[in-house]
């Protein structure tokens, strides 16, 4: 009897602990607030950015000193003047067009990590699609940086071991005949981007994917410029949705007003 | 030369570079992770997003290793190794040390005709003309995600846009790549002359279809664990075939 008392008395202290748990975590939760958490965000995106940028800049200048050579600035102008102006124009558009896709968190850590059009930018979409979160809310903000924070990891980490086994590895990712399988990694890429957002969108598709291609056809050059063509392409799609979302919206007020009508 | 590129102490600056960025990366990550369980998000979605997002990356990633391995011979290991793990992008990595090379007068990127200042001039432009993305982070995110937000929750009564606009914005970033396959088969060798490599439009096409089975497969037969390996699994046979075209 009395071991039976015991062990209701156990199963009820548990359960009242348990409960006293939950309390103090639905606390926690309670006490989140997503304004801390974006200026927590920006705080860290800030302080990263700026310690990798004097690193990644600093760096050159570390190894100046340790291959007894410092940068040659003029040539470095010259250089960045050649080349630097196209890359600082892209980069801007990059950062107009991508940090909406990505939100603050994400945002930050793709600009520190690279690899954006080819990596990041398919893979925060598509963490996005499984998860289905609207773009501007703070789930799709969490599922964004998620996305990227783990595909930085991963990228470092098969970089890393690549690295590490580059002398064992070299033969098989060099072999002739795996060449042609990864110089069409990003055509792979695109191809299953392809079918996830065109079944869905149709409709949006048809244009400027029509447009693009005559583009590319007349003039063959631009397919090495391929990277800035997204800028019209992905405006002109923008600019079809958002006709596309007036009308739906006229004819949902033509209805609700005919219907009051009704009435 | 190439001795003391892939010297010790290059490895050490490197790599202890790319592990300050991996540890951001973690804290990132932990901090979106608790965030999204404190906010009432399911963590099974929070965990599907993380393993989608890695078995997505590995593929491309192993494409980049190549990019580390193609500059290894002229630049070293260490160096590349940064740049591409960090900050840089496979298509923009080779294109600048190439004109840098120019600009620092050892004609084309090759380790016979690399010095040391050379070297470290060449370092300097690689980070100097790709950073411009993490300034405008540094100086405009917070204003303009702030922004986006505001303007977000302003038209939440009704209206979603904002949601159709990166869809939008995605389906034309898409365009523009599968419409560049198809003008480069057409008129890569001539306008119209169907000469073009034809590879990378079928390898998109076998890409597109694998990608359907696998969309079919976790949708209609309940197989919903397939849509974490579904783009990665679709860019591997994509990938497949074009070894078989050689």
């Amino acid at each position: 009897m009395r071991m039976q008392e015991n062990g209701n008395n156990i199963t009820k202290n548990s359960s009242i602990q348990k409960k006293k748990q939950k309390n103090t975590s639905d606390r926690k939760d309670s006490a989140f607030s997503v304004e801390q958490y974006n200026m927590g965000t920006h705080r860290i995106g800030r302080i990263s950015s700026i310690i990798t940028l004097v690193l990644l800049v600093g760096a050159p200048f570390l190894i100046g000193i340790y291959l007894h050579a410092m940068p040659d600035l003029s040539a470095a102008a010259k250089g960045f003047l050649s080349v630097g102006l196209i890359w600082t124009v892209s980069s801007v558009v990059e950062f107009l067009v991508y940090t909406p896709m990505l939100g603050s968190g994400g945002g930050y850590l793709a600009f520190i990590t690279g690899n954006l059009i080819n990596m990041k930018i398919p893979c925060a979409m598509n963490a996005r699609d499984i998860a289905g979160t609207k773009a501007g809310t703070t789930e799709n903000e969490i599922i964004s940086t998620l996305s990227i924070a783990t595909s930085s990891l991963v990228t470092i980490a098969v970089l890393a071991l690549g690295v590490l086994l580059l002398q064992p590895l070299q033969p098989v990712l060099q072999s002739q005949t795996l060449a042609p399988a990864f110089e069409n990694v990003v055509p792979a890429l695109f191809g299953a981007m392809a079918w996830q957002y065109y079944r869905r969108n149709l409709r949006l598709a048809v244009i400027p994917l029509a447009v693009m291609t005559v583009l590319f056809i007349l003039v063959p050059s631009l397919t090495a410029q391929t990277s800035m063509m997204i800028l019209p392409s992905g405006a002109l799609s923008i600019l079809l949705a958002w006709l596309e979302y007036r009308k739906k919206k006229t004819e949902i007020h033509k209805s609700t007003s005919e219907g009051r009508n009704m009435k | 030369m190439l001795q003391k590129l892939n010297s010790p102490f290059m490895y050490l600056v490197c790599g202890l570079i790319i592990l300050f960025v991996a540890i951001v990366c973690l804290v990132f990550l932990v901090r979106s992770y608790r965030a999204g369980k404190a906010m009432g998000m399911d963590p099974k979605v929070l965990k599907r997003a993380i393993t989608s997002s890695a078995t997505f990356t590995v593929l491309p990633a192993v494409g980049i290793l190549l990019g580390v391995i193609a500059l290894s011979g002229s630049l070293g290991t260490p160096w590349p190794w940064l740049r591409l793990s960090v900050i840089g992008a496979l298509h923009y990595e080779t294109q600048v040390a190439e004109a840098a090379s120019e600009a620092v007068g050892i004609g084309s990127l090759s380790i016979t005709h690399m010095t040391p200042k050379a070297f470290t001039t060449i370092a300097l432009l690689m980070s100097v003309c790709i950073m411009w993305g993490m300034i405008l982070s540094i100086l405009f995110n917070k204003r303009y995600t702030g922004r986006l937000r505001k303007r977000d929750s302003q038209k939440r009564n009704g209206s979603d846009f904002g949601d159709s606009a990166m869809t939008a914005m995605f389906v034309g970033l898409v365009s523009a790549y599968i419409g560049s396959y198809i003008g480069n088969l057409v008129s890569g060798r001539g306008n119209f002359s169907f000469r073009g490599n034809p590879v990378p439009l079928i390898v998109a096409g076998v890409s597109a279809v694998a990608m359907g089975l696998f969309t079919f497969l976790s949708e209609k037969k309940g197989l919903r664990w397939l849509e974490n390996f579904s783009v990665a699994g679709s860019m591997l046979i994509g990938m497949a075939a074009a070894v078989f075209l050689g």
